[in-house]
């Protein structure tokens, strides 16, 4: 949009607002395009702004009709007289650039287009599609679409349903914005049989003109919006959704966002010969970036929806620490495994607490955490014992399991609840498990927006959800470093090379340029320049054939492993250039590196890659020749800071290992976190790195430092 | 068949179609987008044409059609 580009940030802003506010709140709407047809898009559109009871002024745009829905039409947008503040075009592909231009020439700044058959259908609507965003940019319009659903917005004093979706959801605080137009009707479907409201649902299909970027911002300032949830098909800029997020999800009117991302880039499954590249898939990513964004991440809508009311409709708890109250056994034993599982507590309650229960519960009611009020429990048994257990001092947060015996009075249970819950200042959920028998009790509880979900695990998860919520806006933010201040040593090295993967000693050399922990070496071109070099650094050494055609060393036999005189150096080398000669005849030989042998450590690997979305991203995680056989790596986006490389460390299982696993020294976590800065300075500095891997990059206890003991560098064309 | 002749039966047929004004109609105006076609119109204009001026014609470059001229002239090309 022009006037999003041209002027200064806080003015582009506002115009985006205003246009946003057009989209949301019109004064007045003109629907381009409509037929006289019930049940087509065009007429249902029209159909459904009338009877959602929006009260401006509505205007049909219908060349050869003269009223509809019993509104009078127009041939044209530009002949109403009226001011409009949004068009609804729904309008085939083919005219619809005609269209937006009248809007355009009408004044009109907020549009959504509802009509498909652009980028989506091949390169004839990308180019369709191209057409709008140029006639959007010549007239400063915010356009929502095409290809979507349409926009909602439920706020009483405007009850807008500009969409094709059959009914108007409930009022709530829930926001919406899908990329999937179909998935909308699902949704709503949904989310109205359960009784959840929504403040804004927006279907913003093609992202030709405003983005999930933007309407998130938006969300972010709305009044009526507690939580954003979003359904992502397609991520364009993960780098703007990291910084519009952490935006966001944090500070002063923090709001949080969950989503669903689906789908995956062809690129994800590009055939990588590195270690991070095979790993790095754009999931993997954008997990991570979702993370540090303080995005929640969740795999399913019934996942979206349980984690979103638990926020939207309970306070946030002051602590991770979950008590059970039940009158079933077993579901309390595997609420208790998922809670612990999901990073919850359950932890033993205070004496007074138990010693409460006692007198409230027969003698065969387990008092301890989870509480089990045993299966002839009544309302009144668990009134008691959700009381005890709201006001124990080590409890955070309550999640309240039913079964359906013969003997529960499932209704007066789940007022029970409603009471304690008006009451309470820590977060309620609740599991009544089963279908038919439990199901005006969960009725009941859904009328005062008390979650509840059939599983406990899935209460579980929800609960976590909020409670990683809590941590994220507690925690650092990352503040990327960029140590190293002369880069001109090691682009000297990469200006010289070509494409593909940079020799060993010339990438030991760029790394080493940029404060990576390379150990002493040389480039050696017979046996006696590699003995004089062993016996100035002394022994152990190692002896490592360099050659373009070689990227796994132990594969081609190009390598001599702790040799501990001259005469094992003299050795080797010849035997090593034999070898070579025998396993990859075509290998042609730049010399053999000789460097010292690095003492045993832990072996991590550190790689990055440049990701198509991304951008430079950066991994860490369990090194060694078996890294792609656990998986045990993690991801951020470069450059990073401390505080970032201390959070990739902690998000591997190995990080247990590393700081000190049954009694076994520390590795120096320090100096892993320097070479993660300095490596992801390298990546970004340097846009030919198409791969990097340092595997392993050995790390000795304590503060006795580590050393990069293999590298590979894969460099793409100068020009490209 | 002179081509002003196949042009005043066109827009007969448009306006009966339709249901618009002839005084709607003009030789750029496009079916869609000035005189609201629908896509069931669309084949039943072409359905219309082929009864009006008895004529076969290839339905999908029919329906690509998409203003009124070029209509015209596209069943110039069927009418003798």
């Amino acid at each position: 949009m022009a006037t999003m580009t041209n002027g200064p940030a806080k003015e582009q802003t506002t115009v985006l607002t205003r246009s946003l506010d057009g989209i949301f709140s019109p004064n007045g709407i003109a629907v381009v395009g409509v037929t006289a047809t019930p049940g087509t898009v065009p007429y249902d559109i029209l159909h459904n702004i009338v009877a959602s009871g929006y009260q401006g002024r509505v205007y049909p745009v219908a060349p050869g009709k003269r009223t509809i829905c019993d509104l009078p039409a127009y041939r044209y947008v530009v002949d109403i007289d009226e001011p409009v503040d949004l068009a609804v075009i729904v309008f085939p592909a083919e005219v619809v650039d005609r269209a937006l231009r009248q809007c355009g020439e009408k004044g009109i700044r907020s549009v959504i287009v509802i009509s498909a058959g652009f980028r989506e259908v091949g390169p004839a609507g990308v180019e369709r599609e191209e057409q709008l965003k140029r006639i959007c940019a010549d007239y400063g319009i915010a356009m929502i679409g095409p290809n979507c659903l349409g926009a909602i917005n439920t706020d009483p004093s405007i009850q807008l349903n500009a969409s094709f979706a059959r009914k108007m959801p409930h009022a709530g605080r829930i926001a919406f914005l899908s990329q999937s137009g179909a998935l909308c009707t699902a949704v709503l479907d949904y989310a109205r049989e359960k009784e959840i409201g929504f403040s804004k649902f927006i279907s913003f299909g093609n992202k030709a003109g405003v983005t999930e970027f933007e309407l998130i911002e938006y969300l972010h300032d709305d009044d009526q919006t507690d939580v954003i949830l979003l359904y992502l098909e397609e991520l364009r800029d993960g780098r703007r959704l990291l910084e519009v997020a952490q935006r966001v999800t944090r500070g002063k009117n923090a709001k949080p966002i969950l989503a669903i991302k689906s789908g995956r880039t062809p690129q994800g499954a590009d055939a990588a010969a590195s270690h991070t590249g095979s790993l790095a898939g754009e999931d993997a990513v954008c997990d991570a970036v979702f993370r540090e964004a303080g995005i929640v991440r969740v795999d399913s809508l019934e996942e979206l929806f349980n984690s979103a009311v638990m926020y939207a409709y309970q306070p946030m708890p002051a602590g991770d620490r979950l008590a059970i109250v039940t009158n079933a056994g077993g579901p309390g034993v595997m609420a208790t495994d998922a809670a612990i599982r999901e990073g919850l507590a359950v932890p033993r309650l205070a004496e007074s607490t138990i010693a409460e229960l006692k007198k409230t519960l027969p003698a065969t009611a387990n008092t301890k955490n989870p509480v089990d009020v045993i299966g002839d429990a009544r309302a009144d048994r668990y009134m008691a014992a959700m009381e005890s257990v709201l006001a124990d001092p080590n409890v955070d947060q309550m999640l309240v399991i039913l079964t359906p015996q013969s003997m529960t009075d499932i209704d007066a249970i789940a007022e029970g609840v409603c009471q304690i819950h008006q009451k309470a200042v820590k977060p309620i959920a609740c599991a009544f498990m089963g279908a038919a028998d439990v199901a005006s009790g969960i009725h009941r509880l859904q009328k005062d927006h008390i979650p509840h979900y059939i599983l406990p695990e899935w209460a579980c998860r929800a609960m976590a959800d909020v409670s990683w919520i809590r941590q994220w806006r507690a925690g650092k933010l990352d503040q990327p470093e960029r140590p190293v201040e002369d880069r001109q040593p090691a682009a000297a090295i990469l200006e010289q090379a070509r494409a593909g993967y940079l020799p060993e000693d010339l990438a030991l050399d760029a790394l080493a340029a940029y404060g990576l922990p390379v150990p002493p070496r040389r480039l050696c071109q017979t046996a006696d320049q590699a003995v004089a070099f062993a016996d100035e650094i002394g022994y152990p050494v190692v002896l490592r054939a360099v050659s373009p055609q070689i990227v796994h060393k132990s594969e081609a036999k190009a390598l001599a492993l702790n040799l501990a005189c001259a005469d094992d150096v003299r050795k080797a080398y010849d035997r090593l250039l034999a070898d070579v000669a025998r396993a990859v005849p075509e290998a042609e030989v730049r010399g053999v590196l000789v460097r010292s042998m690095i003492p045993p450590g832990h072996e991590v690997i550190v790689g990055a890659k440049r990701d198509p979305a991304f951008g430079p991203v950066l991994m860490f995680g369990l090194g060694g020749i078996h890294v792609e056989l656990f998986g045990d790596v993690t991801f951020a986006l470069a450059p990073i800071g401390r505080t970032g490389a201390a959070r990739m460390i902690g998000r591997v299982k190995a990080s247990r290992l590393l700081e000190g696993h049954r009694g076994s020294e520390p590795a120096d976590l320090e100096a892993i976190k320097t070479s993660l800065v300095r490596l992801g300075q390298f990546v970004t500095d340097f846009e030919r790195v198409v791969e990097l891997d340092v595997n392993p990059l050995i790390v000795g206890p304590g503060a006795m430092g580590h050393a990069v003991a293999d590298v590979r560098i894969r460099l793409k064309e100068e020009s490209s | 068949m002179t081509r002003d002749e196949i042009e005043k039966r066109v827009r007969q047929v448009i306006c009966r179609v339709l249901d618009v004004d002839d005084d709607m109609i003009e030789p750029e105006s496009h079916f869609v987008f000035d005189l609201g076609a629908e896509s069931t119109q669309s084949v039943e204009l072409v359905a219309a044409f082929e009864g009006e001026f008895d004529i076969e014609m290839d339905e999908d470059a029919a329906l690509n059609v998409k203003t009124v001229g070029d209509a015209v002239d596209f069943i110039s090309g069927y009418v003798k």
